[in-house]
């Protein structure tokens, strides 16, 4: 199988003041399609700053991100925003939406950002509501969804324009355990249907037990990497 | 069009704090609005009075009398020119006058005074010495001996209606002195300091004879149809006038030119209120933007972080500052007519007031459609330049900072 994401001794080191914080020392990985890898490890670990220099929205200190053919650190700003409309799916761990947009909405502003054509946004838009098990809300605003709901709306816009990557920040972390275990299911199956790479952040025991694969950072180090 | 509609939800969706902002800025319009407004008011009403109260629209003279104001500087051919005078179309009427330098003398005192010789019937409609009569009457058509005075210069000689003075002037023929007694039929008060002291009026034929200029005169009053007539310089009967070497033929704007700098001082003064208020309202609109921005960094992180480019977010806030310049636009739109509405109808009071020698009444501010165009585009426009910071400050943000408290 190709790597989707290739990570080569990525180092990102901040600087607060006089003090230099090593968030992350040097890591290498290798997702490939397809995979459910979690990512987990205690607060600190540098989970965030992995995710963050993935998906092209910090820069490294030093080391390379590829992400399929393309080296995120040789791209301008403008490219990197094209990059993540057409090809990363982010769900975040609470208030993914934009309030003041519709579920509908919410879904489809990023094929608008990609210039889909009216009707093929809308049927997509109904396809991936009827799978995510929100068929006929539509027209809601967030405010009008519990958080599983706004969560599902959440990975329906991740999914609907068919990224290579998804990257999810604690997806689970708000909701209830029978919820938490729904949406992971929803996940789980968009994973085996579509092929879609799942790269998940995590606390929550029950994603680390569905992951194929389990990824432990320890003080911005790989502690173990375990494949099922 | 999505940038549209989250722009304008955006803009709506903490309703309090655009309508006060919306309000501070359309309260901005509606300040201009009604200083124009105001202003073309003010301006209308001093040329108004200015013209009416005893200048006219227009004079005519030789061409040397208002260097020295020499009453043997008389209009050559007036006859001719009272002739064109008649059948010029666009003039509504107009008046012949004398003038001479003179001593009044009462019982009392005596004051040194500008004496002007007036054709009682071709005067009403010219200025308003009738209108401000405050004791007697005007001067009738077979009146001779009568004489109107101004109520500060009554004060000076100790004088009451009915009295008599006795009027000095140098002849213009002779040089002698000539006297003559009038009775006084008037006694005007135009609230004009230098008229009401300085200032009295006595019939034509008398004044000629007094003067020593026969059926002479020293200057023709006009007054215009066409209000706007009293700028046009341009008129063929004003520019053959014009081309007659001895012959001075002079608008409001050429009389009383201190009053042109005053009325374009005026404009100055618009430019510059509009200029200070637009810096409040910039003030408003970056302090709007930016506590709106702030609180939505982590919505402007999860925009970005789906596929935004950093241009589409600064695009979206220059659209927000534009909706609200619109909605500010509509208040300041209502706010300005209603106020200048009910100001045109009922007029502000400034009567009894004196400005550079033109008393004032009541100012009544005047509606034109432009004011309530030009002002509110302007605002659109400054809003969306004054956009520009806080839409830099959006493009320039880091992502991941913005949404550190998630990942």
């Amino acid at each position: 199988m190709n790597n989707v994401i290739e990570i080569n001794e990525l180092r990102k080191i901040y600087q607060t003041g006089t003090i230099e914080v090593n968030a992350l020392k040097g890591v290498d990985l290798q997702i490939k399609k397809g995979e459910f890898t979690a990512i987990a490890g205690p607060s600190g670990s540098g989970k965030t700053t992995l995710l963050n220099l993935v998906s092209g929205l910090d820069t490294p200190t030093s080391g390379e991100v590829k992400l399929g053919e393309n080296y995120l650190n040789r791209m301008t700003g403008r490219e990197l925003s094209d990059f993540r409309r057409d090809h990363i799916g982010f769900i975040f761990q609470s208030y993914n939406l934009i309030p003041v947009l519709t579920v509908q909405e919410n879904i489809e502003y990023i094929m608008l950002l990609q210039k889909i054509g009216k009707k093929e946004r809308h049927e997509r838009v109904d396809a991936i509501l009827e799978e995510v098990g929100l068929g006929g809300m539509a027209k809601r605003f967030p405010v009008e969804l519990s958080g599983g709901q706004q969560q599902r709306v959440a990975i329906a816009r991740a999914i609907v324009s068919s990224p290579a990557i998804i990257l999810a920040d604690e997806p689970t972390a708000n909701l209830d355990s029978k919820t938490g275990e729904s949406l992971l299911d929803i996940m789980h199956s968009l994973n085996e249907k579509h092929g879609t790479t799942f790269l998940f952040s995590t606390h929550d025991q029950m994603i680390m037990d569905h992951a194929k694969r389990l990824i432990k950072l320890h003080d911005g180090e790989v502690q173990s990497d375990e494949t099922r | 069009m999505i940038f549209v509609k989250l722009a304008w939800r955006n803009v709506l969706r903490n309703k309090r704090r655009t309508l006060l902002s919306a309000s501070a800025i359309g309260i901005g319009i509606a300040t201009m609005i009604f200083t124009d407004a105001m202003m073309i008011g003010w301006k209308d009403l001093m040329i108004k009075n200015a013209t009416s109260t005893f200048m006219g629209e227009a004079q005519i003279h030789h061409k040397t009398f208002r260097e020295m104001f020499e009453t043997e500087k008389t209009i050559p051919n007036h006859r001719e020119i009272c002739s064109k005078l008649n059948n010029e179309p666009k003039v509504k009427s107009w008046s012949s006058r004398t003038q001479s330098f003179a001593m009044i003398s009462s019982a009392a005192n005596s004051y040194s005074i500008a004496v002007t010789g007036l054709d009682p019937i071709k005067e009403r409609p010219i200025s308003k010495i009738d209108d401000n009569i405050k004791v007697g009457k005007f001067l009738q058509g077979n009146d001779k001996n009568s004489i109107l005075i101004g109520h500060k210069l009554a004060d000076i000689l100790e004088v009451e209606l009915g009295d008599k003075v006795v009027v000095t002037v140098a002849n213009a023929e002779s040089g002698d002195m000539s006297q003559e007694m009038f009775r006084i039929r008037g006694i005007f008060d135009f609230g004009i300091r230098e008229m009401d002291r300085n200032m009295a009026f006595i019939p034509l034929c008398t004044s000629q004879e007094l003067f020593g200029i026969g059926d002479k005169i020293n200057e023709i009053v006009i007054l215009f149809n066409n209000l706007n007539l009293k700028k046009e310089l341009n008129l063929p009967f004003w520019s053959e006038l014009k081309m007659k070497e001895e012959i001075a033929a002079e608008s409001w704007l050429e009389l009383q030119p201190e009053l042109g700098a005053v009325l374009e001082m005026i404009d100055y003064s618009i430019f510059i209120l509009g200029a200070i208020l637009f810096l409040v309202v910039a003030a408003d609109i970056i302090n709007t933007l930016f506590m709106s921005l702030y609180e939505r960094m982590y919505e402007f992180g999860i925009l970005r972080a789906v596929g935004t480019r950093s241009l589409n977010l600064g695009k979206l806030i220059l659209l927000e500052s534009a909706c609200l310049a619109l909605i500010s636009s509509v208040i300041g739109i209502a706010a300005g007519f209603v106020i200048t509405y009910y100001f045109s109808q009922r007029g502000i009071d400034y009567s009894g007031t004196e400005f550079v020698s033109v008393s004032m009444d009541f100012v009544y501010p005047v509606l034109k459609w432009n004011q309530f165009v030009i002002y509110p585009i302007v605002t659109i426009f400054f809003t969306v330049i004054t956009g520009l910071y806080p839409a830099f400050y959006a493009t320039r943000m880091k992502v991941a900072k913005t949404l550190k408290a998630q990942f």
